[in-house]
Order: C-alpha cells, then structure tokens, then sequence
C-alpha cells in the first residue's frame, strides 16, 4: 500500500499550505468568469455598458441575493429535487447493488488468501462506482432538463435566487444518495460480516497430545474452504480461551472448551483497523554521516522513495516514539512477545545478474539515547531478504534480540523495552548487505503494525469518503449543467473525475521522471522511432523550442488537473481492506477540500445561472 | 407621453424601446422578434397584446420578466429593472404551455410553488386548499400532472401563477387549449382578478379574448408594434353614424333626415358603428404586407390624413380614433 506522503502532513499545516491553492482556485474562477463575462456583455453590447452590467451583477450578488438568501426556498428546491430522482427511480440502484452482492457471492474467488480483502474492496469499489455514476448523471442531466422542458421558466420567474437553484438540486440529489449510501454501506457491512463468518469443528479425538507439556495439536474441519492448524494447552483451567489457531485466510479463531470437546469462537484478525505507527525517516550517507538531502536518488524514478546503497554504511533510520510494551507483549513484564515490523522496500539493482534472486539487508534496533555509550546502544543485526514489490513482515521475537557484550564481545540476550526504548523511542536503521543494489523507501515504508480500533468505525469512515466524492460529484455534475446541455455536462464532470486522478501523472511527465518528454516531444520520438531515453536528435534549438512548447502545455495541463478535486485521496477502500485505521486528520482535510469546492461551486452556479438568459 | 410624479406610480410595465434580436450560435442575427417597443401598462388594467403567431408577444413578455435580455432598450416593472429577482414576488406568470413538474400532483405543485414565496407552512396550505377550489379541480388534486388533460394542465397553470397572490399577473395565451367553457370560466377569472385592483398583462392570437375583456391592447405584427389603444376608441368608426330605430312609417322614414334634426323620433341609438377587431386586425396585417414599416398608430399620432386609400380597403381607411388619453 503506498501512503501518500502528504498524510504524514499535519492538518495545521496542510491547511496553511492549501489555503494557498484554495486562496488561488478561488482566484481564477473569479477572474475567469469576470473576464468571460466581461467580454460577452462587451461583444453583445458596448465595453461601455459591459462595466455598468458585469459591476451590477457583482452588487447584486454581494448586497441582495446572497443576503436574501431563503432556507424555505432552498428546501422547497430541495424537496423538488428528492422527488424528481425518486420518481425516476433511482432507487433501482440500490436494487442493481444488492443483485450485485448476491451475484458476488457466488463470483468472488473463495480460495482466496485473503476473502476478507477481496469482500471489502468489492463492496466498497462497487458502492463507490455505482454512487458516483448515479450522481454524474442525476445531476448533470436534471437543470438541462428543465431547460429544456422550460419548466425553468416557473423558478426563475419566483423570487427564487440563482445559488438556491444550484443549492438546491445538490442538496437535493446529496440527501437521495446519502439514503442510497447508508443503505449500501448497512448491506455491505452484513454482506462482509456474515460472508466471513464460519466456524470450524475440532475431532477431539483426532488431537495430538504431549503428555509432557499438556499441548494438543491437529487440524480443524475444512470449512469455508480452509482449516486451520491449531494449539491447545488442556491445562488451562476455567472459562477462559484454551488454545487458538493458526492464521487461514488472514483470520484464526480462539478455541474454548465445552466439556469434553473443544469449539471455535469466530474469525477474528481479518476486520482490523490497526493503527499503523509511523516512525520519521532519516539517513545516514554512505559513509556513515547524517545525509542533509535525504537518500540517494540512483535513476531517473520517481521522488516518492530515496534510496540507500548496498554494502556502505548508507542507512535509513526511523525514530518511533510512543512505544509501550502493552503494545506488543503477550507475557508479563515485558519479557515475551514480537516487534511487527513491516517493511515494504523497493530494490533497484544497478548490477545485471541475478535479477530473481532476493536481496539481503539488515536491521538494527537502536536506542536513541544519545547519552548512552554508543556500544550500549545498538542491538546485534537481524537479517532479512528483501524481493521486489512484496511487503513482508518481519516479526523480531523478543527472545531474537541480542546485544554484543562490550567486555566479552557475546551475544547477550537484551529486553527490548528496558534496553533499547527510551522514554518510549526507538530507533529502527535498516541497511542493505549486497552491493551495487539498492533500497528504495519512504517514510509510510516502514512501521510498526499495532492492533488497534473498531473496524465499524473505520468502515464508517470509509462511507464517509465516498459521501464527500458523492458531495463533489454533485457539485461539479450541477455545476456544469448550468451552462452546458446533459451529455456533455457529464462527460465535463467525468473528465474532472479523471483529471483529480491523474494529476499526479501530468506531474511526473513535468518534473522529466516520466521520460520521453511531452507530448510534441513524444509525437516527434514516435514519428522519427526515437528512444524515450537518449537526447532528442533535433539540433539544439528546434528540440529548446519544442521543449519550451511542451513544457508550456504541461504547464497549462497542470495548473487545469490542479484544479480539480485530488480524487484518489478520498478513495480509503485499500485502508479498510487491509486492515489499517484511517485518521482522522485525513478526514478533516477531506472535509476541508469538499466544503472548498462547494463553495466555489456554489458561487460560480450562482454567476452563471444568472448571467444565463434562460428562454434563450 | 409626458406624465406626471402620480402617474408614474401608476406604471406597472414600462418598456422603452424595447428591442430583441435572436442570434445564433455565432452571434449571427436570426430572427428580428420585436423592435423598438414603448409600451405601459397601468395599475388595474387588463392589458393585451394582440397578433399573429410569431408577432413577438411572448418575447415581449420574456423580456419584461427577465427571462430574456434585451437586445437594446429596457423593460421596467415595477420601477425595477427586468433582471431584478425581486420583483418576482409581486408577480404571477402563466407561460404559454403550462411547463410544470409533471411527476408532482396538484397540491405538491401548488405547495412547490408557495416554498418559493417563503410562504409559512399554514399560509401555504390555506392557499392551495383555496386555489385547487378556485380552479375547480378538487377531484384529481392528487393525480400526477401527466395524467392531467390540457385544459386541467391550463388551470393548475393558472393557480401556480396566482399562488403569491399577485398584483401583477402575465398571462401567455392564457385560453389556448381551453374548451368553449372553459374559455369563459378563464375570462371571467380574469376581469375578477382586476376587480380586484390586479393588473394583467396578457396577450393572445384570438382576436375575441382581447376583444371581451382587455381594456387597452397593443396590436404587434412581425415584432413591431401596429395599434395602440382603448378597444373602444380603436374600434368606433367615426365618421359614420349609425341609426337604430323602432317603429317608423314610411313617410318618417322619407323625412328621417328632418325628423333627427328636430329631434322628435324615437331614437334608439345613435352611434358610431364598430368595426370588429377582426377587420381593424385583417386589415393591419394586409396593410404592412402591402407597405412594409407602415405604422397606423405613428400615422395617426402625427394626425396626418390618412392617404392609403389607394391600396388598403375601405373599411381600413374608415378606422381613425383619437388617441388613448
Ligand atoms: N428562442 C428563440 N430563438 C430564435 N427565435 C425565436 C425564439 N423564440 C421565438 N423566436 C422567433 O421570434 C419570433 C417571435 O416569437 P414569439 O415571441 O414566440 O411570437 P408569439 O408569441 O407572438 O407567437 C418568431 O419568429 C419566432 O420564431
Ligand atoms: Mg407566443
């Protein structure tokens, strides 16, 4: 799961530097619709009167439409709204989305590693396209509509102000999708709940015993397509869990006594919301000093990850703080237990070779009391082997985790918390062994898996999201069908979808880490069967000028992609599905972004609709 | 046209020159739909336009309530300019088909169209109750308007228009698709409603609705304005004098010359004769075919001799009124 490096941003300071775009967004429709306005009113009358109209309109719009504003009216518009889509059946969706679900249960792969994923990124994804189709069209369709059947005339001839149009038909269309949401999320959260829920039986005569130790081992009933392996301890005495099995298909069960025999409680661990604790990222050069630029950028790849080099004292260090020993330790006192740590590292090799092979690496766990001789501070390596694209796990048993005896260089056994943890803090400093390979990472690269949080609460969050798309979707959807006829008002709105998401795209190929240039640039390496890596074989100033061309457009492209909405951000299907809390900060700035391009929205439908000549 | 401070007050409509041209796409001229029109229209009058479809009455009345902009000159209502949402409070307006919500039934209709006055919830239910009686439709209140014929349609038409209560009502073709009844129904509503002290701007193709109830009409044809005037001015011939009497004997009737001038018969009436609106109407569109930019009204407002007698009709030639006062 790749973390966009902006959630580690503070809300505070997210929003410091977003009121900036906000600040310009604004800017530019303003200006844009004065201008346009202006130009209209100058070509159909003189510049003359132009001034005289578009400045009427601007004081009318501040000192007596806005202020006139009527909460009757706009519920009335509201109202009409709500039954429009009702009596056009919109609801059927929520229909198609449950004959979905039922299909779903027979379609979706039951083998798989991991069913729980594959429900939640079906249901989610599927709530998400179906809502979002529905709102791009409802909304994009409904003001044309009126137009067009001029039922348009008996609004705008009441006193019913131009924003409470726009307003109306969003709140209108959002209340009838916020129904349509609840439901789907209330049905995907049973649809999730019960396809995973099973149980497994245990042949009680089928278990092994120990005599020695009192464990039983052996295998449940296959189930659901699984069973599990478990362990069972018939020493333990009373109510109380006995034993519990091994992971299947990302969830074990407990496992309880009942008179002679043993029974499963249900699937727990694959409804998580764990809270993800993210260390910060620093690193050491390669030889051994704090690096001022971060890590090394070997290839043109994209920024996201920086890179240490193999067999060097280069080194990425995390700094945890928070630790406790509650977090992690199943025994007492701290003693017993694992350290998750999960890694999630790109390889970038710049030797030819053994391409399939893994490459190896090691983890330090340090103490970052700076204080402490430094030989006290460092634990002995843990070795790991890193493949391309895997997130691995790696779980550092307590009783792995040695310290080398400064007096008689052994290995001595350390306690993490009482030796490594200061004050809650922890240093992970990971390096890499081969050399001339590398290890990409980023800060969301590395941390410490810790259970935590409801899942409902998470999957609720989720909805949330979708909701805030659904808010957006609406706004830009009614928006644009103020000045433009259904069809295209959708596919307007849709290319804003598509934009939101791809302009992290028209970024790369600014910044040059998409290689082969622009697109004039790309059009002449296609035409003429150049590479995207070697230099343009132009001659120097044609390729300056086709480069200052394209560099123009991409500009132009960005700033328009910048526009809209960062879609994908919304987008919080993968977190629930895999398990990880969604925080809150992520969702204030969602709400912070959807609140902004309402309002903008709300008043460049104002502008339009009416500067609009209606019964033209 | 000169009026007083008084009078001004009295001015519900002011148009002044008053010009709409339709563009195209490109901003190309289309259709030259109405040109230079200067028009009032006065607190508690029934005031029609009157002319052939595509005279431009509907665009006149567009324009006048903002859902147009004027190609050059200004429409006034109220002393507010057209584009002014304000004035809509004190405005009904009934658009040439009834374009309502078909999916919402009477009452929601009725209801939808009260929220927009920021009515309160009461005041809204009172009103609809007395509206959905007024227009007679009790029966099918809770049908969808798509199952509603075009005469129902019409009618709850009309309600929405009156929803607020209007001072100032616009009525488009306000009979169009209304049975021989209903028609009547529909015109005695409106001179009700100027008993009432509202004013009505209406406009119609059919002669005979302007004919019964309007007290001022404006004669358009292929966008300007033709006629102007009380109906009874524009329709009284005055050059002739019409006799009715009873009870005559040959021999009076040889002296009937004498007999009137010593005032002795019994006289029944003694008038100008009217035209019917018909034949002034004729005879206008048949005038400005004949003479394009030809213009009754200017003609007779400079109070020339009207000298067309070599290509209009005779009875044309007769129609000469002074002008309204
Ligand atoms: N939206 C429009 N676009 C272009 N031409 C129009 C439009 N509306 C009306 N017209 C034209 O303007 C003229 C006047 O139309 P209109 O005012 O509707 O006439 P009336 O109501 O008197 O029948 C007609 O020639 C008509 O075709
Ligand atoms: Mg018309």
């Amino acid at each position: 799961m790749v973390v966009d490096p902006s959630e580690f941003i503070s809300y505070g300071e997210w929003l410091a530097n977003a009121l900036g775009g906000f600040v310009v967004l604004a800017l530019v429709i303003f200006v844009a619709w004065t201008v346009i306005a202006f130009a209209l009113t100058a070509i159909r009358n003189t510049p003359g009167q132009a001034v005289s109209i578009v400045g009427g309109g601007l004081k009318r719009a501040i000192f007596e439409d806005f202020p006139r504003s009527s909460l009757q009216r706009t519920i009335g518009m509201s109202r009409l709204a709500i039954q429009e889509a009702i009596r056009n059946k919109v609801l059927i969706i929520f229909a198609l989305f449950v004959v979905l679900l039922l299909f779903a249960g027979w379609f979706l792969d039951v083998q798989n590693d991991h069913p729980a994923r594959l429900y939640l990124g079906f249901v989610i994804s599927t709530s998400t396209y179906l809502l979002l189709a529905l709102a791009m069209f409802v909304s994009s369709f409904s003001l044309p509509n009126d137009i067009k059947n001029k039922t348009i005339y008996t609004i705008t001839t009441k006193p019913v102000r131009a924003h409470e149009i726009f307003l109306g038909r969003v709140l209108g269309f959002g209340a009838v999708g916020t129904v349509l949401l609840l439901l789907m999320g209330i049905v995907s959260y049973v649809f999730v709940v019960r396809g995973l829920d099973h149980s497994h039986t245990i042949d009680t005569a089928s278990i092994e015993w120990d005599e020695e130790t009192g464990l039983g081992t052996g295998f449940t009933s296959v189930d659901s397509h699984h069973r599990h392996d478990f362990l069972i301890n018939r020493n333990l005495e009373g109510e109380g869990p006995v034993g519990v099995t091994e992971v299947a298909q990302g969830h074990s069960h407990t496992i309880f006594r009942d008179g002679e025999n043993y029974v499963l409680g249900p699937p727990t661990g694959d409804l998580l919301a764990r809270v993800p604790v993210y260390g910060s990222l620093r690193f050491l050069d390669r030889y051994g000093r704090e690096s001022e630029d971060g890590g090394i950028n070997p290839g043109k790849e994209w920024t996201y990850r920086e890179y240490i080099e193999g067999n060097t004292l280069s080194t990425a260090i995390w700094t945890f703080e928070d630790l406790s020993p509650e977090m992690f330790s199943t025994g007492p006192g701290g003693d017993e237990g694992v350290l998750p740590l999960e890694l999630n590292l790109r390889v970038f090799r710049t030797t030819k070779g053994d391409i399939e092979g893994k490459v190896r690496g090691e983890i330090l766990l340090v103490n970052p009391d700076k204080a402490l001789p430094v030989r006290e501070r460092y634990s002995a390596p843990i070795p790991f082997e890193a493949e391309e694209f895997q997130t691995f796990q790696i779980n550092i048993d307590y009783n792995d985790i040695r310290k080398q005896n400064p007096d008689t260089a052994e290995l001595e056994k350390v306690n993490l918390f009482q030796d490594l943890v200061t004050k809650g803090s922890l240093e992970v400093h990971v390096r890499c062994r081969d050399h001339a390979q590398f290890f990409g990472m980023a800060q969301a690269d590395v941390y410490i898996p810790a259970p935590e949080g409801s899942f409902e609460m998470n999957f609720f969050k989720c909805y949330l999201g979708i909701w805030m798309q659904l808010v957006l979707v609406t706004s830009f959807g009614v928006f644009f069908s103020t000045f433009l006829n259904g069809i295209v008002a959708m596919v307007a709105t849709l290319s804003i979808v598509v934009m939101g998401i791809s302009s992290g795209f028209i970024g790369e190929v600014q910044s040059g880490e998409n290689p082969g240039g622009g697109p004039i640039e790309s059009l002449i390496r296609n035409i003429t069967q150049q590479g995207a890596t070697v230099e343009l074989d132009m001659g120097e100033t044609a390729t300056s000028v086709i480069q200052a061309l394209d560099s123009l457009y991409l500009d132009t492209m960005e700033s328009v992609a910048n526009l809209a909405p960062d879609f994908p951000q919304f987008n919080m299907a993968s977190k629930v599905a895999y398990g990880y809390d969604i925080h809150l900060e992520l969702i204030l700035k969602q709400i912070t972004t959807t609140l902004v391009y309402f309002t903008v929205l709300l008043f460049a439908g104002y502008f339009v609709i009416s500067s609009r000549e209606i019964a033209a | 046209m000169s009026k007083s401070v008084d009078d001004k007050q009295d001015v519900i409509i002011e148009t002044r020159n008053l010009t709409k041209v339709y563009k195209d796409f490109w901003g190309r001229p289309k259709v030259n739909a109405l040109e230079s029109l200067d028009l009032e229209v006065r607190r508690g009058e029934i005031f029609g336009l009157l002319g052939p479809n595509g005279s431009g009455k509907s665009t006149t009345i567009k324009l006048i309530l903002g859902l147009l902009f004027p190609t050059s000159g200004q429409a006034l209502v109220f002393n507010k300019e057209a584009s002014d949402v304000s004035k809509n409070e004190r405005i009904g307006y009934l658009p040439e088909e009834s374009y309502l919500y078909k999916f919402l039934n009477a009452e929601e209709t009725l209801d939808f169209y009260g929220r927009l006055f920021n009515m309160s919830a009461g005041r809204r239910k009172q009103r609809v109750r007395d509206l959905i009686k007024l227009i007679d439709i009790e029966w099918a209140k809770r049908r969808q308007l798509k199952e509603y014929s075009k005469g129902m349609t019409r009618r709850i038409g009309l309600a929405q228009a009156l929803i607020n209560d209007p001072e100032l009502i616009v009525l488009d073709e306000p009979t169009t698709g209304l049975d021989p009844i209903g028609t009547r129904e529909m015109k005695e509503l409106i001179v009700r409603l100027r008993d009432q002290g509202k004013t009505i701007l209406m406009c119609s193709h059919l002669l005979a609705d302007v004919q019964d109830v309007c007290d001022r009409i404006a004669i358009l044809h292929q966008g300007e304005l033709k006629e102007m005037g009380a109906v009874e001015n524009l329709l009284s011939v005055r050059d002739i004098t019409q006799i009715q009497a009873k009870g005559l004997s040959e021999e009076a009737q040889q002296q009937i010359r004498s007999i009137i001038e010593s005032d002795q018969a019994d006289l029944v009436s003694m008038e100008n004769p009217t035209t019917t609106l018909e034949d002034l109407f004729l005879g206008i569109v048949r005038d400005s075919k004949a003479r394009p930019g030809y213009n009754r009204k200017r003609e007779r407002d400079q109070q020339e001799p009207v000298a067309a007698a070599e290509t209009t009709g005779a009875s044309d030639e007769s129609v000469d009124s002074e002008d309204e006062s």
